[in-house]
């Protein structure tokens, strides 16, 4: 019987570290296939980004007549958990597990409120718009099931996007960072890009039954991807997990001690300043290139593709530099320099009616985003001790979230406003011109808040700190 | 590791508070699970009613 007992212990045991979600104890260097595999939620982010902003956007007003004002306050109903990032990745640095885990049971959450928001957004929709016996019904159930579907996909991406860059940041040392970081961005443009293509061509055709194909494909295609990215990802800590703890540090004393560190709030203003200038330019350029340059839809939409692959471009740049050494915020710094003359030069293409030259500009501020985007992100990384990482990241998240958001939204009312002035009679170019100049001075604000940290390290770390502490803590257990 | 540790859960080698919190997950998402299910069943009985 004894025998019987050990070789079943053995078997298990062998089936358990097959088949378990715990990586093996941690390794010295983790593989670059382990990090692409993680980089995996990026693209379920990305993809849910594309599908609210872009794709239900149009559907929920085209296909489904819904009125474009409660399509855009549904839309921006995720923002509104956008700043309870900082919350959520304090909660993962601090989070009480027996078995010594602080990041995957977050994303394994916020992957489920992922896929809720989506397994009910088809149906709310549908209800919404008065489909079938559903125009009988009163009209808050829609809005109430819509309002839900929407905050759960939010509540899901800010989690996910939170705690598993704290995850990446948890696995590598400070040298290959700016790698993680650079994977990560990529995954993301690609899942969005990828993901951008597959709706147009899955929703082409319209019906009820598509919408719901559609949707409730999103939602089994992030729980795979999402599950497949987290798999073997964070060791067990029995170290972690057995610790006495005293009493719970509360948010405001963390927050407190993270904000202490010299640079981080400027770090963090600079963030939102840049991200909301960029980010504007994103929703104003195929407009403005539709209607002052009169560029046909093919031709804008190719705008937004040179838009990608200026980020990709500054995407690979900063990682080469960065991991040979150079300062993020430095790179964050040039990528606004570069940001600034290009956003100009949007203004200048209206007047020379150079569609080249626009081109050229979309290119350079793509190139200036990606640039600024990675550096930003970086020097977020490192300026945060290892046991705040989550913290921190979560204040970029909620920072930058919601200055995209935020940018995202005024692009649009001064698309609008844009639109009447116009109306009512102008050219389009004067009309652009002050909105082009409102990103310009965004940027040349974030500069000039940054310019002073140039050349040094954001909050740098009184004692070097590498992911060494890290594992020497999991393989004593 | 002996097979006869008090505090580990036969068999699978996880402590007893180890063993809870993985079926705490285990939970949760079934809770969820089951709340998205009912709301979805509801949002499909107020557009098309298969009931009466």
């Amino acid at each position: 019987m004894v025998d019987i007992k050990a070789f079943s212990i053995r078997k298990i045991t062998a089936f358990g570290l097959t088949y378990l979600p715990f990586a093996d104890a941690a390794t010295e260097a983790v593989p670059l296939s382990r990090l692409l595999r993680l980089s995996l939620f990026q693209v379920t982010v990305g993809m849910a980004l594309v599908l609210m902003i872009g794709t239900l956007n149009r559907v929920m007003i085209v296909e489904l007549g819904v009125p474009a004002a409660l399509v855009g306050g549904m839309l921006a109903l995720p923002l509104v958990f956008a700043p309870f990032r900082a919350l959520i990745g304090f909660k993962s640095d601090n989070f009480k597990s027996a078995l010594g885990l602080r990041r995957l049971p977050f994303i394994f959450k916020g992957t489920i409120l992922q896929f809720g928001g989506f397994a009910i957004m088809p149906f709310a929709l549908l209800v919404l718009s008065g489909f079938g016996k559903a125009a009988q019904a009163p009209h808050w159930i829609g809005q109430v099931a819509a309002a839900l579907s929407f905050l759960l996909v939010g509540a899901g991406i800010h989690t996910v996007q939170t705690v598993g860059l704290a995850l990446a940041t948890d696995l590598v040392e400070e040298k290959d960072q700016p790698k993680v970081v650079g994977l990560m961005y990529v995954s993301l443009l690609a899942g969005m890009i990828v993901s951008a293509l597959a709706y147009g061509a899955l929703l082409e055709h319209y019906t009820p039954l598509r919408l719901i194909q559609v949707i409730q494909g999103s939602a089994v295609t992030t729980v795979v991807l999402n599950f497949y990215a987290m798999w073997k990802q964070e060791a067990r800590n029995r170290v972690r997990g057995n610790a006495k703890r005293g009493p719970d540090e509360k948010f405001g004393q963390a927050w407190a001690k993270l904000s202490e560190r010299p640079g981080i709030i400027r770090l963090l203003a600079v963030i939102a300043l840049g991200t909301a200038g960029f980010g504007m330019a994103d929703v104003l350029m195929e407009p403005f290139g539709g209607q002052v340059l009169a560029m046909t839809v093919a031709q804008t939409t190719r705008l937004t593709i040179y838009l990608a692959f200026g980020n990709l471009l500054g995407f690979a740049l900063a990682s080469r530099v960065l991991s040979r050494g150079a300062l993020p915020l430095n790179v964050a710094i040039y990528g606004a320099m570069i940001g600034v003359p290009a956003l100009a030069f949007f203004v200048v293409s209206a007047h020379l009616l150079s569609v080249l030259v626009l081109t050229l500009a979309t290119l350079a501020a793509g190139f200036g985003s990606g640039l600024f985007g990675h550096g930003t992100l970086t020097a977020t990384m490192r300026s945060a001790p290892r046991e705040q990482i989550g913290l921190s990241l979560g204040a970029w998240g909620a920072v930058q979230a919601t200055a995209a958001g935020v940018g995202f939204a005024m692009g649009g009312v001064m698309r609008d406003i844009v639109l009447s002035r116009m109306a009512v009679g102008g050219s389009p170019a004067e009309a652009y011109t002050p909105v082009f100049l409102l990103e310009v001075g965004l940027l040349v604000l974030a500069l000039l808040l940054a310019l002073p940290m140039f050349g040094r390290k954001v909050a740098a770390p009184e004692e070097p700190k590498t992911a060494q502490d890290g594992f020497a803590e999991s393989n004593a257990s | 590791m002996s097979t006869n540790d008090p505090n580990k859960v036969w068999p699978t080698g996880l402590t007893l508070s180890e063993a809870e919190e993985v079926h705490s997950y285990l939970i949760d998402g079934t809770r969820v699970f089951g709340v998205i299910a009912l709301i979805a069943h509801i949002l499909v009985a107020v557009s098309t009613p298969w009931l009466g």
